[in-house]
């Protein structure tokens, strides 16, 4: 969260409140790089003109809009900022709507909202103020070039926005072939509903549930980059798969002993910084 | 709303100021950030011993334990110049490195309490041997409908079977539902030992076991009435619900480190959920307990223990019987 990725105001009727904003999701996805098979050699990218077959620069790229096959209007990047809705870097408050009333579907990505120091109590006010009405605010923003709808909501000790999709994007569900509310019989209503009753918890808790794609992926980089194969798939019997760990532990005892007697005294790669009080 | 008053207190070297310590963080108990604070402050010395040099992941709960939830890795922002810190490189991570707070002091502590950091999740190793786990971890959690007594049974099946090959663990409740077994070990061994010597042990007790523990890593897939043995919460970065760590349920029960004595009692009681025996173990209690009991996983307790002849027995005992 160290780097603010923009930094603008909140615009609420007479209220301007200078904020940054933060990122309040990552992506957690593994990224693998391209190599060239027999010599591991990464793979690049290039730049090339489909007419001349050469590379281009990036200062003789333009950007075209297809507008019929192979006819394209080219625009600059004064075409670009001429449209530039009010690129006035602002979250503009519109209206202000209670929650429910919004589809979940419509939210898209969230943001942490911070206050520089002068906004601080602008900011309190606006959130408690937001907290108390069970409203949310929304708003229009622009972020660099491009505008966007979103909410702002109270969350903790923070004002979130969240950016929305816009009406066109969300596609109607009316196209797919769905059941109405022909009779269903009550028997089978109520096992339905005896069903969502057992497997309902108090609380959603989302640590409870991980990722075992990636950690399995995870583990078997960790294992290769440790010069070791994985012990085989969970297939064979239990009383085998003890031996065949036996092996891994003898084999894995042996590197710690080994690595102990080359790392004696060698620090440790992660750094630490220690400041002695004030 | 609740006033946003501070104050400011003194701790150790260090002058702190403290925000809304009115705030509610348990709602039905009536507890507020000021006693979250208290309990740390009353634990200090104890909880210290057990964070000190571990990166230190917190997570924080702002609105209190109905509210919203979030882990902090990386250092708060704005974390004070004399709260310890370490930075290390994550591979495959968004970033490509985190600096990790440490907890390394009474007004560290007070800090992140005051973040309203509930519960303190560290690593297994510590600054500068950060490859090198201080030791083997059994994650025991029971199933939904598994009773106090099943998961006392598997628990101490786990024991039996570390004892056979010469090895003494120590216990604690997770401060949730279930319980951690842990090996204290010696310097030097690497992660990849310390998963795989759990690994076997699991597999073996699980064989033992019959219906009673399952190694199922899908929820659904197991059987509600068993204790699922995890034994693969060590690793780079892997974390653990520190000893005298709060959890966000109500009656902010406490992760507490328990005699074997205790495990055995649990193993007579008829049925009981383990979560109602656990949740006894309070902020309101704990600091009582500490008194009286000392830190029961203290230095006198955690014998750090090597793993070669217990490897070796294993592999003798374990690998022979069917």
């Amino acid at each position: 969260m160290a780097h603010a990725i923009w930094s603008g105001a909140i615009n609420f009727g007479l209220v301007t409140i200078p904020v940054k904003l933060f990122t309040a999701v990552k992506a957690d996805d593994l990224s693998f790089n391209m190599l060239h098979k027999k010599d591991e050699g990464r793979i690049k990218y290039e730049r090339v003109c489909s007419v001349d077959g050469k590379p281009v620069p990036w200062d003789e790229i333009v950007k075209g809009y297809e507008y019929e096959k192979g006819q394209y209007v080219l625009l600059t990047d004064e075409d670009f900022a001429k449209v530039n809705p009010e690129a006035t870097q602002s979250v503009d408050i519109v209206e202000f709507v209670e929650l429910d009333k919004i589809s979940p579907m419509f939210f898209d990505k969230p943001y942490y909202l911070e206050p520089t120091k002068q906004g601080r109590h602008a900011y309190a006010l606006l959130r408690e103020a937001l907290a108390g009405s069970n409203r949310v605010a929304i708003a229009r923003v622009v972020i660099r070039t491009k505008e966007y709808i979103a909410a702002v909501k109270p969350i903790g000790d923070a004002l979130v926005l969240e950016l929305m999709h816009w009406a066109n994007e969300i596609v109607a569900s009316d196209t797919l072939d769905l059941p109405g509310t022909e009779k269903l019989p009550e028997k089978e209503m109520q096992m339905a509903r005896m069903l969502i009753d057992t497997m309902s918890v108090d609380e959603f808790e989302p640590q409870k549930f991980s990722n075992n794609y990636h950690d399995q992926l995870l583990a078997m980089i960790e294992a290769r980059a440790a010069g070791k194969e994985l012990p085989k798939a969970k297939k064979a019997p239990a009383r085998s798969k003890v031996v065949n760990l036996m092996d891994v532990l003898a084999q894995s005892l042996e590197a710690s002993k080994k690595r102990r007697s080359d790392a004696n005294g060698k620090p440790a790669e992660a750094k630490r910084r220690k400041k002695t009080a004030a | 709303m609740s006033s946003k008053e501070r104050s400011t207190v003194s701790v150790g070297a260090q002058m702190l100021s403290l925000s809304n310590l009115e705030k509610l963080l348990w709602p039905r108990d009536g507890y507020t950030k000021g006693d979250l604070i208290a309990y740390y402050r009353s634990v200090a010395p104890r909880a210290i011993a057990h964070l000190k040099d571990r990166p230190l992941t917190l997570q924080r709960y702002p609105n209190g334990i109905d509210g919203e939830t979030f882990f902090e890795k990386q250092m708060p922002r704005g974390m004070p110049e004399w709260i310890e810190r370490v930075t290390v490189p994550t591979p495959g991570g968004s970033r490509s490195e985190v600096t990790f707070a440490l907890c390394n002091d009474e007004p560290s502590l007070v800090y992140f309490a005051n973040l309203a950091a509930i519960v303190l999740h560290v690593w297994t190793s510590r600054v500068p041997a950060l490859d090198e786990p201080e030791f083997v971890l059994f994650d025991l959690d029971p199933g939904e409908k598994c009773t106090l007594r099943t998961l006392a049974t598997v628990t101490l099946a786990i024991r039996t079977l570390l004892a056979e090959i010469g090895l003494k663990p120590l216990v604690k409740t997770t401060g949730g539902y279930g319980l951690h077994v842990v090996v204290p070990l010696a310097a030097g061994y690497s992660y990849e030992t310390a998963k795989v010597f759990a690994e076997i042990v699991a597999r073996h007790a699980a064989a033992e076991l019959g219906e009673l523990a399952t190694l199922q890593r899908t929820i659904a897939k197991r059987p509600q009435t068993a204790v699922y043995i995890d034994y693969v919460q060590v690793g780079l970065g892997k974390t653990i619900v520190a000893p005298y760590s709060v959890r966000a349920r109500d009656g902010a029960p406490v992760s507490t480190p328990l005699h074997w004595a205790e495990v055995e009692g649990f193993a007579r009681r008829s049925a009981l959920a383990p979560a109602d025996e656990f949740a006894k173990h309070t902020i309101r209690t704990l600091p009582g307990r500490v008194a009286r009991e000392g830190d029961l996983w203290g230095p006198k307790a955690w014998k750090k223990q090597r793993l070669e002849g217990p490897s070796a027995k294993a592999g003798r005992l374990w690998t022979e019987r069917g």
